[in-house]
């Protein structure tokens, strides 16, 4: 873990004191080292299941693949970020990269933690700097609303689960995740029991996020600069996925009828939020619509306890990381020519950029789950869970695959075919860099076709 | 201010609060109190403009009030029972009457109306005597006797204070009374605290103390007593920007500052206690003190123009003004968290 961390440390001298000319190579380089240093996590070998060097810090199989996308993520937001962060002053470069930098710091000790409060803080402590990085870099004057949605939504939910939490380490004396799961759960059956198990689930729920508690997300992503969206859809949102599998084993006895009403909103979301996506008119909106349906299947997945739906979650989980983080890049690549997020405005683009318009197809194959994809294993192995579950989810899972792979060629139609709109002029080509971020996001979910078990979590 | 008589009127501040920290008396407890207050009014008093003398006016009587409550208070103790000591108070009216005049002198929820007021009628430096030294005489009473006060009235107490110290500051613009409002707010959590243990209300208190310090030293650096002006300095102190906006947040009680420690110990002692439900409404009415500290977030360092200016500053001169206290506040306001279990190894 130390070997991870102590270099996302050290990353904080290189950005302040590199020289400004090769400050964005040293940064995504180093980055890109423990991106690479991360994978070595991929191979454990403990019988437990937990690799940990000390009693706070450790990863297993749920939290490895998380952690090392994680890793991963960081010199790709650098590499997407640089075009339209060094026009300004050296010093806001490097705060910039910092805020990024520590985000990833924070995000790695969520993922790392054994101690379900020291997850609890970290999950809280991504809040600022995300926040900072929406609001003081969005572009348009709307990003202070999206801000304060972002913040208050994720705090209103996570506040009374640092109250539940707390009563849980009074009942239990005991907040570790590795001994936790031997312990006898509580029974549940009173109203306050009944309520603390929501206030338990209702803060990973929201970022998630859940259809009903999903409006902070679409003003996040639409207002927030690339790497915020990238962070955002790839890394954040499943946290809550992250941290609902921690949870949930613990609630047992009571999920079983309590979960009810969350799966209908999940999988009523997938429907509606994909509904949503077919009629949208803003580039990045349509994306974040598009991560709340995706998220909708992994809500599911997750509320019905079976290894299969957790295996299929966090598949699902990974590989929409990759993939929705790919598409925000190329939204922003579009942003950056256009100045518009506005899909009309935006046609014909692949006889402007044709090589971008592969990556577009890829990128968008991917969120539509084409076969040999990790997408696809994600989403057939939740809806063969909820299948056996009930089989009348299937009207709803089946219908949003229809209603997915609707949006995604729409997206890719609107951009990329037809006339090259009149209002287009002068646009700059595809700079290498561009093509090297896209080639990032999409080998790993080439590659992870020829070994899925990485990702299967605790069922394999 | 001549400085003879500044530093007579400082002293004073001193001796009164110390005679308070050290009676077991009401009467000196009492005297210790009444001196810090009229030492302070002249420092209150000393620009000569009506906002001021209005503010003044003001503080004199609340806490012309309260010392006389107190004082009817424990003779009506000492009348009943015999026993002048602090810490041996056993007459409930008595009791009930303190506590509700300790909290109209540190400004509690039901009786806080002044405190805006009379926070906004001064200059800063007055300011932060006036919402860290003056809170400490009033608070070591309490602490005094904080085992023998009606559990209710102070549950009551820190619960209206929470709530309304958050709701008050929501509509303001003016920094001093947003202070004000989060000082409520904040004593509010150290109140309900109280009875349980009062070692952690304590603990609240110097890390409110320590915070409320950094954001005034801040703003008088910068000179800026309204949210308007704040907007504009970014471009002199943008460092001392960036931080404040970390202070802000700390007060606000966001992890991973220093600001979430004491709320989350406050809250483990209250689920400790069999009180979920009281720690969940202090929980979300934090949200609402957020919610303003917030808005001056936005206002000092997140609503710049992403796009940079072709301007180049205007000269301008050094400050002369002394950060050391300032830095040395900041720091502490950001970074105590992951020293907690040393922190609670000293105050408890």
């Amino acid at each position: 873990m130390l070997k991870i961390l102590i270099p996302t440390l050290m990353l904080f001298p290189t950005t302040w004191l590199v020289t400004p000319k090769w400050l964005w190579t040293t940064t995504t380089a180093q980055a890109l080292v423990i991106a690479t240093a991360s994978l070595t996590l991929l191979n454990w070998n403990s019988e437990t299941g937990w690799t940990s060097s000390n009693p706070y810090l450790g990863t297993d199989p749920l939290s490895t693949p998380l952690l090392v996308l994680t890793c991963w993520l960081l010199p790709l937001m650098i590499l997407a970020s640089q075009n339209h962060i060094s026009p300004e002053p050296i010093s806001r470069q490097r705060t910039y990269i910092t805020l990024l930098v520590s985000l990833q710091l924070f995000l790695i000790m969520a993922f790392g933690a054994t101690e379900i409060i020291l997850f609890y803080i970290m999950f809280e402590a991504t809040l600022i700097p995300t926040l900072i990085i929406i609001t003081r870099w969005g572009n348009q004057t709307e990003r202070l609303n999206a801000g304060t949605y972002f913040l208050f939504y994720t705090l209103a939910g996570s506040l009374p689960l640092l109250v539940a939490l707390l009563v849980l380490q009074k009942e239990l004396g005991s907040l570790s995740m590795l001994v936790i799961q031997y312990m006898q759960p509580a029974p549940l059956c009173t109203w306050a029991d009944k309520v603390w198990w929501a206030a338990c689930l209702v803060a990973f729920l929201v970022k998630m996020p859940l259809y009903g508690a999903h409006l902070w997300l679409p003003k996040a992503h639409v207002e927030a600069p690339v790497a915020g969206s990238m962070v955002l859809a790839a890394v954040l949102l499943k946290l809550g996925g992250y941290g609902m599998m921690r949870m949930i084993i613990m609630l047992e006895p009571a999920s079983k009828n309590l979960a009810y009403p969350f799966i209908i909103l999940a999988l009523w979301g997938i429907i509606m939020t994909g509904s949503i996506c077919l009629r949208q008119t803003d580039l990045k909106s349509l994306i974040a619509y598009s991560s709340v349906s995706h998220m909708g299947l992994v809500v599911a997945g997750i509320l019905i306890q079976t290894p299969w739906g957790f295996t299929g979650a966090i598949i699902l989980m990974i590989a929409h990381g990759l993939a929705s983080s790919a598409l925000f890049c190329l939204a922003n690549t579009n942003y950056e020519r256009l100045h518009s997020r506005t899909l009309l405005l935006a046609r014909g683009m692949q006889a402007v950029l044709p090589l971008m318009a592969t990556w577009w197809f890829i990128a968008n194959l991917a969120n539509l789950a084409l076969p040999p994809l990790p997408n696809l294993m994600g989403e057939l192995v939740i809806i063969t869970s909820m299948f056996n579950w009930s089989n009348w989810t299937i009207i709803l899972t089946g219908g949003g695959t229809l209603i997915t792979a609707s949006y995604s060629l729409y997206m890719y139609l609107m951009t990329q075919r037809g006339p090259v709109s009149t209002l287009i002029m002068a646009v700059e080509p595809s700079h290498t860099r561009e093509h090297l971020l896209m080639a990032l996001h999409l080998i790993p979910i080439i590659l992870l076709m020829l070994k899925p078990e990485l990702m299967w979590g605790w069922c394999f | 201010m001549n400085p003879y008589v500044l530093a007579i009127l400082l002293s004073s501040l001193g001796i009164g609060t110390t005679l308070t920290f050290a009676s077991s008396h009401w009467l000196l407890a009492w005297m210790g109190l009444e001196i810090s207050t009229l030492a302070i009014i002249p420092l209150m008093a000393q620009q000569h403009h009506p906002r001021a003398v209005e503010a003044t006016t003001k503080y004199f009587l609340t806490q012309a009030t309260a010392a006389a409550m107190i004082l009817f208070a424990s003779t009506t103790n000492a009348w009943t029972t015999g026993e002048w000591n602090i810490q041996e108070m056993s007459n409930p009216t008595a009791l009930v009457l303190i506590t509700m005049a300790l909290a109209l002198k540190i400004g509690l929820a039901p009786v806080h109306y002044w405190l805006p007021e009379v926070l906004q009628g001064l200059d800063l430096t007055t300011g932060l005597i006036l919402s860290t030294w003056q809170k400490l005489a009033p608070f070591a009473l309490i602490y005094q006797i904080s085992p023998m006060m009606n559990p209710t009235l102070v549950i009551m107490l820190g619960l209206a204070s929470t709530i309304i110290g958050g709701w008050g500051g929501l509509n303001q613009t003016q920094l001093r009374k947003i202070l004000a409002y989060s000082s409520i707010a904040h004593l509010g959590w150290m109140m309900i605290v109280m009875q349980y243990s009062p070692n952690l209300a304590i603990l609240n208190l110097i890390l409110y103390i320590t915070m409320t310090t950094a954001t005034f030293l801040t703003f008088k650096n910068v000179a800026s007593t309204k949210l308007s002006t704040l907007t504009l300095t970014w471009s002199k102190t943008p460092m001392m920007t960036t931080m404040a906006m970390m202070t802000l947040l700390s007060l606000g009680g966001l992890p991973p500052l220093t600001g979430f420690m004491p709320k989350w110990l406050i809250l483990q002692e209250l689920t400790k206690q069999d009180l979920p439900l009281t720690a969940s409404i202090m929980a979300l009415a934090a949200l609402l003190s957020l919610f303003f500290y917030l808005r001056m977030c936005y206002a000092m360092t997140l609503t710049i123009a992403p796009n940079t200016n072709n301007n180049t500053s205007t000269w301008r001169q050094k400050s002369s003004q002394t950060t050391m206290t300032l830095s040395i506040t900041t720091t502490l306001a950001l970074a105590l968290l992951p020293i907690t279990p040393a922190i609670m190894a000293l105050t408890t």
